[in-house]
């Protein structure tokens, strides 16, 4: 099958590349992009390991083509630290000590960062609801909860 | 004192412990002893297993208490 | 309590900038110039013989580049084992039987993973199937089929603990129960399934990056299996995403890849699909408990008795242990004066059974605690007061068997009941059920056959302070990197900035057993200290020298600071005397190394933890689901290296075990694994994780590294029994069958209406 050319927007730097059209979002972030930190867990969009943003909202990355992210803006792990400063919700996670392994953590600091700018103040139970879909084996999701409800609790304001 | 296993040697300080390492280390050499002296040793095992009390591990440790060779 | 200027402070772990970047390079993103991409195909039968194996279709696929199969391999059987020839018994790539469904077949190279799954299906298998047996007791069955020729009645190892006199026991007691249960499989699901990438170049070494808890053991186990000098083998692992006791043994994507790659002097990566890691790899022991227990009517435990047989699955793996481990905590944390256990591991068509976090002790504490809640129930006693009367304790000796040095547990039983009883009266359907446990801290046996320490750690001190801290083991989530750095720091009397970490390598890192067993903390964590203590004295040398004190007067060095310990005004920095130290050493940086070996400790382990927990759940008549509500937990691990770990690790056990105890239900079907998903098959999610609370219980132990014990595995234990017992005091249901699914509870209800009415 002919390659096609897919035009996005990674972490703010923009690419053309020509990919295969059955080709997934999540294989052209990992191999093409070099882009490891967002993972596989499964293969039945079960494990949210690969969540990442696209135009902000999360999405699997293990179950959109690459082709469906034509002209779209999307947001890795990679992109969330903005010139090595971390933002507030991994500056949190570090200070709770909310990852132990680290294979589920890219996607859950995605499901995180999106809660956050969607809602600025979740109760515990709509953080637990957002990252519902992120299977974690390590930490038993309490100590990603506590931090993201500092964040959420204005803990990590940015400074000016 | 204490009892020399037959089949590879080692010492143990009585019977039982004698017969729980026959048992435990379970490789060939040790049920063909076990085999050689008219018992068998898959029986024994499941006769442990089966039947209330330490049978198994009692019949073996007689066969022993008779066979093993005792050192100081 | 001491206060360390290290340990037991809340230091973020040292690996989190790489984590939460999405630096951290596992196994799973290696790439390589040439890499190629391997599959492996694998048998649908639970049991047959090979008849004949055609690679030439697959081969003639544009882009394959090579297929193996098992007339490839050296024919060695490996096994962990090493010192029982015998429980040796795996090939991986079977040659001319496969005994479980999933068992390796061949394994094809290509250049991406869609041609190697295209070739797959063009690799023509001629079986004659087999007839399979997949319980233990059908396959103890005369008749029944045999998988290993040496393995009369499918027999594959047995285990026998005993002390006192059981019968006579019995005869003394009041009151007799007997119980029998069913433990099931439990499913790993590490986030990041089995990987290798494989290199093997034209100077015959081999390179092998993959996701492990003991890069040491894959890297003798690789040269065993390949006819490779040991040290010719390099096992890298960097970061390992997740392991719980299903990455220390040898398995398909290691040993097919090398295969593959020594065949083409190429880079290969293996990856396992999800549904691989179902089916393939190895699962925790699913086990068929009898118990038969006495006690006097005042509740004083006198004889327990018990009967137990795994399902082995096709091959021994680490089963063996598990075996014996099950016995020995069966009998904990309580005194029993007498106690007999006997353990059948039996081989059946299934895939092997082997080791999970807890290792034989989640089931036996989940018998063990479910019978002594109905045991106390049966005398009208309180379940803690029932605990407490027959607790260990500090110097308790279990006959022939261990010594138990620290222990907290009746703290922790004490801590739990003010808590119980701050819940007061619960609402209709609510129960709050408890369990005690005892887990070891590594395990003192050598079976693997090492000539080495078991844990080594080499420290270098450079001319800018900065300490280069080599060790050998694994940091698989469980935090070890960060616990090895804060004991050297502790020791050393620097802080964790001044640490730089080497670990992961085989071939620049002293040998460490590996991160099972819950041995870390203890053993690595002692080498460090020694070899930490070791450099310290180096540098406190040429500080006394310069400060030439009153012969009496001892040093030290805290946060940076060489002193006398009597006069700490009195003192240097670390940084000066360390520069003068090297340039007195002909320029050396000071070197120094640690190594532990436990040498007499009883039968199983050094140390122990003990712990309490107690599950406050509620279960829904009309549904029978249960929701977690609480759970606390109070825990004796001595004393806390890594404050946040030991939270972490309380909580991430907790949601493990508590899976084991409802969610996570392992369907098989003669020998077909029906739920290999992530949907079907449930673990935990943060929506059904209720609040957890930890209560640090301290003690201290004198073999652990300034008094440390383990923390993330004991853990594990208790869950399920509490969760049962909780289940017990909400409803009257006593489900002796795991995991503790909807379906049961309604089954048991019914039952309960069914005798009511009668």
């Amino acid at each position: 099958m002919e390659k096609q050319l897919l035009r996005i927007t990674v972490n703010n730097e923009y690419h053309e590349l020509y990919v295969k059209p059955k080709r997934l979002l999540v294989e052209v972030l990992r191999d093409e992009l070099e882009l490891t930190g967002t993972k596989r867990g499964c293969n039945t969009g079960a494990c949210c390991a690969c969540t990442v943003l696209l135009n902000g909202v999360t999405v699997k990355s293990c179950s959109i083509l690459a082709m469906q992210a034509d002209g779209t803006e999307v947001t890795t792990v990679e992109g969330l630290a903005e010139g090595g400063k971390l933002s507030p919700i991994q500056r949190s996670f570090l200070d709770h000590g909310a990852y132990q392994c680290g294979f589920c953590t890219s996607g859950m600091l995605i499901s995180a960062t999106a809660l956050i700018n969607e809602k600025p103040s979740p109760t515990k139970k709509q953080i637990k609801e957002a990252i519902h879909g992120n299977i974690c084996r390590c930490t038993g999701y309490n100590s990603i909860i506590r931090a993201i409800k500092a964040v959420a609790e204005g803990k990590y304001k940015e400074e000016e | 004192m204490g009892y020399k296993c037959p089949s590879c040697g080692k010492i143990w300080p009585d019977t039982m412990d004698l017969a729980r390492h026959v048992f435990g280390t379970g490789d060939q050499a040790h049920k063909d002893w076990v085999n050689s002296k008219g018992l068998n040793f898959i029986e024994l095992l499941l006769i442990q297993t089966m039947e209330p009390g330490n049978k198994g591990y009692k019949t073996l440790a007689e066969l022993l208490e008779k066979e093993a060779e005792k050192v100081d | 309590m001491k206060k360390y200027s290290v340990i037991n402070t809340p230091i973020h772990n040292i690996d989190g900038i790489a984590k939460i970047t999405g630096r951290a390079e596992y196994a799973f993103d290696i790439k390589l110039p040439h890499m190629l991409y391997g599959k492996i195909l694998r048998s649908p039968y639970p049991h047959a013989k090979i008849l004949k194996i055609n690679t030439k279709k697959a081969e003639g696929l544009t882009g394959v580049k090579a297929v193996v199969t098992g007339k490839d391999t050296l024919g060695i059987k490996q096994g962990i084992w090493r010192r029982f020839k015998e429980l040796c018994d795996e090939e991986i790539l079977a040659r001319s039987k496969v005994r479980y469904i999933g068992e390796p077949v061949a394994a094809v190279a290509a250049v991406d993973e869609d041609t190697a799954e295209e070739a797959m299906d063009l690799i023509e298998i001629e079986y004659e199937s087999l007839p399979g047996v997949f319980e233990p007791i059908e396959a103890i069955k005369e008749g029944a089929p045999q998988l290993h020729e040496h393995a009369e009645r499918n027999i594959n190892v047995t285990r026998h603990i005993e002390w006192g006199d059981v019968d006579e026991g019995f005869k003394k007691a009041d009151h007799v129960r007997e119980d029998w249960f069913r433990c099931s499989s439990q499913h790993h699901v590490c986030m990041e399934t089995h990987n290798a990438v494989a290199s093997f170049t034209p100077d015959k070494k081999l390179t092998v990056w993959t996701s492990t808890q003991s890069h040491y053991y894959i890297q003798v186990l690789l040269s065993w299996v390949l006819g490779l000098r040991e040290n010719d083998v390099r096992v890298i692992s960097r970061y390992t995403g997740g392991g719980f006791g299903s990455k220390f043994e040898l398995d398909s994507a290691q040993f097919c890849s090398s295969l593959l790659s020594m065949k083409l002097f190429k880079p290969v990566k293996i990856i396992l699909t999800r549904e691989e890691e179902f089916m393939a790899t190895k699962r925790r022991t699913p086990m068929f408990y009898y118990l038969r227990t006495g006690v006097k009517k005042d509740g004083t435990f006198l004889a327990k008795e018990g009967r137990v047989f795994t399902e082995g699955g096709a091959y021994t793996s680490m089963g063996a242990t598990a075996l014996y481990l099950t016995g020995f905590f069966q009998a904990f944390p309580y005194v029993w004066p007498s106690y007999r256990y006997d353990g059948y591991r039996v081989y059946t068509n299934t895939a092997p059974t082997s080791a999970m976090r807890g290792f034989g002790a989640p089931q036996a504490t989940f018998c063990a605690e479910t019978q002594i809640d109905l045991i106390a129930n049966d005398l009208g006693i309180d379940p803690i007061k029932i605990r407490r009367k027959n607790a260990m304790y500090p110097g308790y000796e279990v006959p022939g068997q261990a010594t138990i040095q620290s222990c907290g547990l009746s703290q922790c039983l004490d801590k739990i009941e003010k808590w119980i009883k701050s819940q007061g009266k619960l609402p209709p359907n609510r129960g709050i059920g408890i369990a005690a446990y005892g887990f070891m801290s590594g395990g003192i046996f050598n079976w693997f056959d090492t000539p080495y320490a078991f844990s080594s750690a080499v420290i270098q001190v450079n001319i800018d302070g900065k300490v280069d801290l080599y060790i050998g083991s694994q940091d698989m989530g469980q935090g070890s990197n960060t616990t090895m750095t804060m004991i050297c720091a502790e020791e050393l009397g620097v802080q964790v900035e001044d640490i730089r970490l080497h670990m992961g390598d085989t071939e620049s890192c002293p040998v460490d057993l590996g991160a099972w067993g819950s041995r870390e903390t203890l053993m690595q964590g002692n080498a460090v200290k020694m070899a930490a203590a070791k450099a310290k004295q180096q540098i406190i040398e040429y500080a006394a020298a310069k400060l030439s004190p009153n012969i009496v007067y001892d040093l030290d060095i805290k946060d940076r600071w060489v002193h006398l310990i009597a006069r700490p005004e009195r003192g240097l920095s670390y940084y000066d005397v360390v520069k003068e130290a090297i340039r007195g050493k002909d320029g050396q940086p000071i070197i120094a190394r640690g190594h532990y070996t436990p040498h007499r400790k009883g039968m199983i382990s050094p140390a122990y933890s003990f712990g309490v927990q107690a599950v406050d759940a509620e279960v829904d008549p009309d549904t029978g689901k249960i929701t977690l509500k609480n759970c606390v937990t109070a825990h004796d691990c001595g004393q806390v290296i890594n404050p946040l770990g030991v939270k972490g690790q309380l909580e991430g056990a907790m949601a493990m075990a508590a899976g084991y105890g409802y969610t996570e239900d392992p369907s098989m079907d003669e020998g077909k694994i029906l739920n290999p998903n992530l949907v079907d098959y449930k673990v935990l999610r943060a929506t059904e994780m209720p609040e957890t609370k930890v209560i640090e219980v301290e003690t201290y132990e004198p073999e652990g590294p300034f008094g440390a014990k383990e923390a993330g595995e004991g853990l594990t234990n208790p869950t399920a029994g509490a969760l049962g017992n909780a289940v017990f005091h909400a409803t009257g249901l006593s489900v002796k069958n795991l995991p503790i699914t909807p379906e049961k509870v309604l089954e048991a209800l019914k039952e309960k209406k069914k005798k009511k009415k009668k």
